[in-house]
């Protein structure tokens, strides 16, 4: 009762601080691009007293702002759920709420990882593209087929390599194919013609793959097995304990090695990623095509070369994805499906284009579905609603800031002729 | 223009009663008969191509014998997906475009409780192989039959079985929210605090892939035994994942989804899934009939595998007792069909298959709940337990009931 009587109290006032400090904004001619969000994080937060505080001083909205308001009213409701439900695990232990944590940073960076690949794409071909999650899914069978079936005793790594080059070969040789005429008048509708395109990508691939495989589940062996080890010996509680298959950390956190890998290499990768983007000329020149695709020709940069380029590398990025979870999850030619559908959520959610806000949509998911299966009450219901946890977040964050968290106004990708 | 017009009307017409005639004629033969199976994602695909193998298998076996009706039958396999919306387009389909005079096989519950209701209006008799949700049966329609044990006895069979394993206090289930994994939990749930134990469920999607942040809030329940009551690719995923983060079947008695009979993919999936029990139908392969020897035989040589599934068996004896019951029936006609059915014996794969409840004979009358109608009530239901890592499910220890035990388990827990 406690719980849902301060949730209402906050969106009353959310509301309020929204609709308010936007007109103030407004009437003194001020940016109004974040004055939805900020004005409702102050009402959520800090009821009256906030929005009274921004209707009188209307500071510029800063990150400093936005990220410390949105803290601010995650930190109520948490402290508001701690008293209404004092015997919740969430509440009572420490260590479980670490584990959550851990697990959903795990998670969140590999969707987030998989959702930079989508937003590559859009940002730099203006293409959703539908056949995502095929990539992710081819990544990870051609990781099995190298380990298991080819090339049995092949190191890991070889096997990730050349489901990544497969991959991108994949792509560039479609885009050429397929997307290239969008980009010269060819075709008459190109948004639809490029959902339509890479959706007969997807259902080929995906039929494709069940034809030559089967439809059976298959798993890569984990690529790394922990030596047996603890440090420091004799400690209570142990800092690092590892055994084959997980490693445990303050004899609370629990991360098995096939998370652990994925991610580990997901940071690794997106480190690469953006030297590529923001030290190389192809990454500038990727970035340009993004930004302006007329003034970037005109600089001399072909575009239709970073279209292939950007998504032969969208897809690689999926593959990847799909290539290290291959040891975790059990694999079959429809495993995309779900990978792709959060990452659409979290592209949206980071904003469409935007790849930090891909990645930070990524982790925001990832730990909102911990936060989720940890702390509703009812086991029942809290493990039935994960999916639901990342498109409750969506929704607030698209009523507040329609461009998503990192969106810009207008997105680039020029679907006709130059 | 009249005269030639109405020629050509007469020519069409005759064309028309000829074609319609010829129509009539290729519809007898073969006679058609559907076949229901998961054969994509998120159904549980190895369930799915090991019934369809089975049932193509009986369409040879049938055939070979000289058909039904002196005609050859054609099993129609059909795709449900293992969604119930597909589950009735697909009976649609069958019934209305495919002309099938009966359905067998289906594996999932939910597409058994939504596809019966277009089978019974549509008037087709449909015996379903691995449906174990009891309104299935319980509605007490006309054209439904079942082979697949109840929802109730196949989770009493879990119950029972856990109230035996020393040092269990505590039980974590996880269930996936469907027609068959809800009302299982719900049963087994009452068996296990009935022998005074507790019990706390987790009930997910059926195609969850993550379940880290659900295995390390049941491990914070600090449960003394797990209950994977999901079909699928999901058990696997769960199976292993509990067993990264120390709560898998080599740290406390786990009971695995059904589909861990599928030892193949099992252990490529579950490499960490030694000691587990799993539920079984039908006895064991040295118990076999005769039946069930030949197709062991045949399924195995087709398949590669080294062992038979239940629900391998199950689809099998689905197509088979449907083409005795048109042999008895003499006619293909629905209500004929039925008759049929309700009056017999069918010696299949499984054992003696019969329906002693129908409309002769109310389930009421021997005072039974609804769901015996059309039912067969002799079901053989056992435990095995993985005892060696890449053991084979039909090689491994029978440990419950003691009836058809074949060793002792061993409780990884003491």
């Amino acid at each position: 009762m406690l719980f849902w009587g301060v949730i209402v109290w906050m969106i009353v006032w959310g509301v309020a601080g929204s609709i308010l400090i936007k007109r103030r904004y407004l009437a003194r001619d001020l940016d109004t691009s974040n004055a939805n969000f900020v004005g409702a994080m102050a009402g959520a937060s800090l009821g009256p007293v906030g929005i009274a505080a921004l209707w009188t001083k209307t500071p510029k909205s800063s990150n400093f702002l936005i990220v410390g308001l949105g803290l601010l009213t995650v930190l109520l409701v948490a402290v508001t759920f701690s008293f209404a439900d004092p015997e919740n695990i969430c509440v009572t232990s420490g260590g479980f709420v670490a584990s959550q944590f851990v697990n959903g940073l795990i998670i969140g960076i590999i969707y987030g990882f998989m959702a930079l690949g989508l937003s590559l794409i859009f940002s730099i071909l203006g293409v959703v593209s539908f056949a995502h999650g095929e990539f992710y899914m081819i990544g990870g069978m051609l990781v099995y087929f190298i380990t298991a079936v080819w090339i049995p005793g092949v190191p890991p790594l070889l096997a990730v390599m050349g489901a990544c080059a497969i991959a991108f070969v994949i792509g560039a040789v479609f885009e050429r194919l397929m997307l290239t005429p969008m980009y010269h008048g060819k075709i008459d509708r190109p948004v639809e013609y490029g959902i339509l395109v890479t959706f007969g990508l997807a259902f080929t691939l995906q039929y494709f793959v069940q034809a030559l495989a089967g439809a059976n589940p298959v798993k890569a062996q984990r690529f790394l097995s922990f030596p047996r080890w603890s440090w420091p010996e004799g400690a209570d509680p142990v800092w690092i304990k590892t055994s084959r298959g997980s490693m445990t950390l303050f004899e609370q956190v629990s991360i098995s090695s096939p998370r652990f890998t994925a991610a580990i290499t997901c940071i690794l990768v997106l480190l690469a990623l953006l030297y590529l983007l923001h030290r190389t000329w192809t990454g500038k020149a990727l970035r340009a095509v993004s930004q302006d695709r007329e003034a970037a020709a005109i600089a001399g940069i072909n575009p239709d070369r970073m279209n292939m380029l950007a998504f032969a590398l969208g897809g690689m990025i999926a593959a990847l994805a799909g290539a290290l979870l291959v040891q975790a999850f059990s694999w079959l030619p429809q495993v995309g499906a779900i990978p792709a559908m959060r990452s659409f959520v979290i592209v949206v959610l980071g904003g469409l284009g935007s790849l930090p806000g891909a990645f930070v949509g990524g982790i925001m998911v990832g730990l909102v579905e911990a936060a989720g299966t940890g702390c509703v009450p009812d086991p029942q219901k809290a493990a039935s609603y994960i999916p639901a946890y990342g498109m409750i977040v969506l929704t607030l964050t698209l009523l507040l800031r329609p461009t998503g968290m990192f969106g810009r106004r207008f997105a680039s990708g020029a679907h006709g002729q130059f | 223009m009249t005269i030639p017009t109405r020629r050509l009307s007469l020519v069409a017409s005759a064309g028309v009663l000829a074609l319609s005639t010829g129509v009539a004629w290729a519809q007898d033969c073969p006679i058609k008969i559907g076949g229901m199976a998961p054969l994509s994602a998120p159904g549980t695909v190895v369930g799915g191509e090991a019934m369809r193998d089975a049932m193509l298998i009986a369409e040879e076996d049938i055939n070979a014998a000289g058909g039904v009706l002196g005609c050859d039958i054609d099993v129609v396999i059909g795709d449900t997906e293992g969604l119930p919306e597909k589950g009735t387009a697909l009976m649609e389909k069958f019934i209305s475009q495919d002309g099938v005079v009966a359905v067998g096989g289906g594996y999932h519950s939910s597409v058994g409780v939504a596809s019966k209701d277009v089978a019974d209006r549509l008037q087709t008799p449909t015996v379903f192989a691995e449906t174990w949700n009891d309104t299935i049966t319980g509605d007490k329609q006309k054209y439904i039959f079942r082979i697949a044990p109840l929802s109730s006895w196949a989770s009493s069979t879990i119950w029972k079985h856990a109230l035996e394993i020393p040092g269990v206090e505590k039980v974590a289930i996880l269930t996936e929210n469907t027609d068959y994994g809800i009302p299982a939990a719900e049963e087994t749930t009452r068996g296990l605090e009935s022998g005074g134990k507790e019990v706390v469920t987790f009930s997910v999607d059926i195609g969850t892939q993550d379940y880290a942040g659900i295995v390390q809030r049941m491990k914070a329940e600090n449960p003394d035994m797990i209950i994977v009551l999901a079909t699928g690719e999901a058990g696997y995923n769960f199976q292993q994942q509990a067993a990264d983060a120390g709560i898998g079947s080599l740290d406390m008695p786990f009971h695995a989804g059904q589909v861990s009979l599928e030892s193949k993919a099992y252990w490529e999936n579950v490499p960490d899934g030694n000691y587990a029990f799993v539920q079984r139908i039908g006895v064991p392969e040295n118990l076999f009939t005769e039946e069930g020897k030949a197709f062991a035989a045949k399924y195995k040589e087709r398949t590669g595998k080294d062992a038979v599934e239940s629900y391998a068996m199950e689809a099998y004896d689905s197509i088979a007792i449907i083409a005795q019951a048109i042999n008895e029936a003499g006619t293909t006609d629905a209500d004929a069909v039925v008759a049929a059915l309700e009056g017999i014996e069918h010696n299949g794969t499984l054992g003696k298959i019969y329906f002693p409840y129908g409309s002769g004979k109310d389930p009421s009358e021997d005072g039974h709940g609804d769901e015996y109608w059309h039912q067969w009530p002799d079901v053989a239901l056992t435990v095995i337990q993985y005892q060696a890592e890449g053991e084979n499910s039909g090689e491994a220890t029978i440990v419950w009931p003691d009836a058809y035990k074949t060793g002792d388990p061993i409780f990884v827990n003491q």
